[in-house]
């Protein structure tokens, strides 16, 4: 590939962002996560504010793969029915409501790679329908919402399990990259929201952590800062606003 | 990954081509090239990249895959009387030694890569003038 071919290769928000399915895999390949002890659910933040919501999605469909990681189907169907509450106050389709069901049913029958599928496509038709709502700004919010919490995750499991292997999953600088230009591209208004602005700030931070020279794994102390990042990030995005 | 292609070129696209097919779009074909690897045990991404090819003008795709992870990018294109190819590239634009499938408007690569980070997909038309174009992807 030329330098121009490399620079303007497309990206794509569906396919160039992983899944936190995949991640959550390639770390079953590294290590033995307890995903049962690790599936600590979050519950939809009681808020107005529909960017905290956005990303309040995206921790929520994380989780729903952390369910499936676990094969805790009432701990799917839990979340199942958090996202879909959830995208009933962002006012998605009717299309994405039945969505739920789905889950549900996939759960009861233990079908957990129709699950994952399922998880994806819910949130892909969550993204269609806030682009076809004129609401595409939130677009990138659930992305974010869904990388911060699959990495928090991983990276305090990682600073809990240390191994090159494993922590050189973290090494995600192209997605961080990609989450930064998506928020630096909200419109200026949206993009001056205190929490959008605490989210900028950290992952502009987590950048430098992931940038690691030649494709070296994350150093412990680097997985340890990564973590505790990241756990701020998901109680800012899961703080309600009558909470202090 | 091998027996996964000997497994494609002798029954699975070829056999599918028996009974009459639904009207094929370039996602159901990529997609009916991607089952074949779901059999094996890969999980097939809800997302898609779709666009339009032309003759010496290849199209890139940024994307991030994991270590410990592999992966099969399939893409398929019509009309079927085209011929297209998936090629793989590391970081920095090298190209990588993967394993390849190939047949006529449908193709794909696989990779199981040694480091977590950023990788470059590569679709071109090998013959054909114009071709509308879908590609996929399934991990395990």
């Amino acid at each position: 590939m030329t330098k121009a071919q490399v620079q303007s290769a497309a990206v794509s928000d569906a396919i160039t962002i992983p899944s936190p399915g995949e991640f959550f895999a390639a770390m079953g390949d590294h290590g033995q996560p307890n995903w049962t002890q690790m599936f600590v659910p979050k519950t939809a933040v009681s808020t107005s504010s529909r960017e905290q919501m956005a990303l309040m999605l995206g921790v929520l469909v994380a989780d729903g793969y952390l369910a499936v990681e676990a094969q805790d189907g009432q701990g799917v169907k839990n979340t199942g029915k958090e996202i879909i509450n959830l995208a009933k106050k962002l006012n998605v389709s009717q299309s994405v409501l039945g969505r739920g069901n789905s889950i549900s049913d996939f759960a009861e029958n233990n079908d957990w790679s129709a699950l994952r599928e399922e998880l994806e496509a819910t949130q892909n038709e969550v993204k269609l329908s806030m682009v076809e709502q004129k609401d595409k700004d939130l677009v990138i919010m659930v992305t974010v919402g869904a990388w911060i919490r699959g990495t928090q995750v991983a990276a305090e499991f990682i600073s809990k399990n240390y191994s090159p292997g494993l922590a050189g999953l973290l090494r995600q600088p192209a997605i961080v990259e990609y989450l930064l230009s998506g928020l630096d591209g909200l419109p200026e208004k949206l993009r001056g929201a205190a929490l959008i602005v605490d989210v900028r700030q950290k992952l502009g931070a987590v950048l430098a952590l992931v940038q690691t020279k030649d494709r070296a794994a994350l150093a412990p102390e680097a997985v340890n800062e990564l973590a505790a990042t990241m756990i701020s990030l998901v109680n800012a995005i899961s703080k309600g606003e009558k909470e202090p | 990954m091998k027996k996964l292609l000997v497994f494609l070129s002798a029954a699975g696209l070829l056999a599918a081509q028996d009974a009459p097919p639904p009207p094929a779009t370039a996602r159901s074909r990529a997609l009916e090239l991607a089952g074949a690897f779901a059999n094996d045990g890969y999980k097939i991404r809800d997302g898609f990249w779709a666009g339009t090819l032309e003759a010496g003008k290849p199209q890139f795709l940024q994307v991030n895959l994991f270590s410990g992870n592999e992966y099969w990018f399939s893409a398929a294109a019509l009309p079927p009387d085209v011929k297209m190819s998936v090629t793989l590239f590391d970081e920095n634009g090298r190209p990588l030694a993967e394993e390849v499938f190939q047949d006529g408007a449908a193709a794909a690569a696989g990779l199981v890569p040694d480091a977590s980070g950023k990788y470059f997909v590569r679709v071109a038309l090998l013959a054909g003038d114009k071709a509308g174009f879908c590609l996929v992807y399934s991990y395990k």
